[in-house]
């Protein structure tokens, strides 16, 4: 089902930009409440790759999960609009759980590469979407997800491993050049950052392996619990790794961490 | 049928001996019956450097054997003795099993340690120090072998000996004296080169005896220097699990780690 995001108000709305204001849902079959998996394909925040979107949600679904892909605004639409975009799936997720049975307290992104920073933000930063006029039902949810998914994620925007191109397509140039480190998602970690779950092949050699590392590192710090699984070899944008002997293990434990660390049946 | 047989390390003169301190001079090991040569892991169990624990001896040889590799546990000596004391016996050990390859049918081009907590610093460390078996003792024909392991498996490894995050106790038992003249060159994550031999590293991201960013940094240096690694990071365990039996997602570290070994060394 294609479901709008918004109604006749877009925040952050760019005129001249592309505005898909859509999410795609993917509901199973179910007689109790369900986690729900919140998609959000890469694209170095300027376009939305397919394989890391449908794929994704039909393999959780097999896993016995809804999921949705969330079709966020990408350049040239700044920061926040996919922010914005990546909140509303959420709460409306939350505001129409009994009608589609998800369980509100198992709402978790997955994110891959620039999608990747953006399920970190939503684990981490504020809701850009609570000072809306004319406030209802959905605004009133929490943007908050219960666990993020973090697939080689863009995470950092610093320039010795960091993506900083990925930072400027999100905040543009001259924002980037000034708050590049603020939107770096290992600085926005604190004590009540939900737990989160990440992969990453070592050898990546578009997204340094430093950016899960170094979030790991800052977990700890917030004595946050997390999950981490770097596999030694794979390109970027494996997406869920089907011609791999190792890497393809990625999905299955992310479903095996949902259901064992956030689903609480 | 396991060929289980106790050897010694040193057969005259054993280098570095303390007179006064227990020298166990033996290894233990586990060679399963095969036809071809197989690769052989050299486990180093864990306990500080003040003792070696049994459960991360033979148990975990005997889960190697069942995936199809021969094992050996090394009684490597502990304080009392000191650095390079537990390093040559370590050493020797690899070399001993090269020395004897045919014999035993083992490839000497897949030697892989594999130590927990301070059995991991000192697995680490035949990954990353130089060579110190060869002093000590006459000559012999086991010291032109190489004692440089084709990959190493570090369990929850003490990497670090400082105070910042690292495990002092243990550094205190391997250093004595020495210990604040030499904590920072035996923080390991400073002795990766580009040389360093690939790792499998698994570890609790709330592990409360050694902090798991022990682990994250030194993959970070592995990365710096372009080496491949696997890494499994758990959310919740506590320290000196072992083979970790009976939970119901860190058990699968030592299936990962068998694969890693068939798939990359």
């Amino acid at each position: 089902m294609e479901i709008s995001l918004w109604g006749d108000n877009i925040p952050y709305l760019d005129v001249g930009a592309d505005t898909p204001n859509s999410m795609t849902t993917y509901f199973i079959e179910t007689d109790k409440p369900l986690p729900c998996i919140v998609v959000l394909p890469g694209g170095g925040y300027s376009e939305r790759a397919p394989h890391e979107g449908e794929p994704i949600a039909k393999f959780f679904n097999s896993r016995g999960m809804h999921a949705v892909v969330v079709n966020y605004r990408v350049a040239p639409n700044r920061y926040p609009a996919p922010l914005a975009d990546a909140q509303r799936a959420i709460k409306l997720l939350r505001a129409r759980a009994d009608e589609w049975k998800i369980d509100p307290d198992s709402i978790v992104t997955l994110g891959f590469s620039a999608g990747g920073h953006l399920s970190g933000a939503c684990a981490t930063l504020e809701d850009v979407t609570a000072a809306r006029v004319g406030a209802d039902e959905v605004d009133r949810q929490s943007a908050r997800p219960n666990g993020a998914i973090l697939c080689y994620a863009a995470l950092s925007n610093n320039e010795e491993w960091g993506n900083y191109a990925c930072g400027e397509n999100l905040l543009g140039r001259a924002r980037c050049r000034l708050e590049s480190d603020y939107f770096s998602i290992e600085n926005r970690v604190t004590d009540e950052t939900p737990p989160v779950f990440m992969w990453h092949t070592s050898d990546d050699p578009v997204v340094n392996v430093k950016n899960a590392l170094v979030f790991g590192e800052r977990m700890r710090e917030h004595n946050r619990k997390f999950e981490l699984h770097i596999y030694p070899h794979g390109q970027h944008g494996l997406g869920l790794a089907p011609d791999t002997e190792d890497v393809i293990n990625w999905a299955p434990l992310a479903a095996d961490w949902v259901m064992l660390n956030i689903y609480k049946k | 049928m396991v060929i289980v047989m106790q050897l010694k390390l040193w057969d005259k003169e054993i280098p570095y001996l303390d007179a006064g301190a227990d020298t166990p001079n033996r290894m233990t090991t586990y060679f399963i019956d095969t036809d071809k040569p197989l690769p052989c892991i050299v486990v180093y169990p864990g306990g500080g450097y003040a003792m070696r624990a049994p459960h991360e001896g033979e148990p975990i040889a005997k889960f190697f054997n069942s995936r199809g590799m021969h094992a050996v546990v090394v009684d490597y000596r502990v304080a009392p003795n000191r650095h390079p004391a537990p390093l040559a016996d370590a050493q020797r050990a690899v070399k001993i099993v090269r020395a004897h390859a045919d014999e035993w049918k083992i490839d000497p081009n897949r030697v892989v340690t594999l130590g927990f907590s301070a059995g991991g610093h000192l697995a680490a460390s035949t990954v990353t120090l130089d060579d110190v078996s060869c002093e000590g003792h006459t000559p012999d024909d086991i010291d032109k072998y190489s004692a440089l392991p084709n990959g190493a498996i570090l369990c929850y490894p003490v990497i670090d000996v400082t105070d910042k995050f690292g495990h002092v106790g243990s550094g205190q038992n391997l250093l004595g004296e020495k210990y604040k003249y030499e904590e920072n060159y035996f923080s390991l994550q400073h002795r990766v080169t580009d040389k360093t031999p690939k790792c499998f590293l698994w570890h609790t991201s709330d592990d409360g005896g050694v902090n798991v960013k022990n682990s994250l940094v030194f993959a970070e240096r592995l990365r710096d220097h372009g080496i491949q690694f696997e890494m499994h990071i758990y959310p919740h365990g506590a320290h000196g699990l072992g083979l970790a039996e009976g939970t119901p997602d860190v058990s699968q570290w030592a299936n990962q780690a068998a694969d890693w070994v068939l798939r990359n060394i």
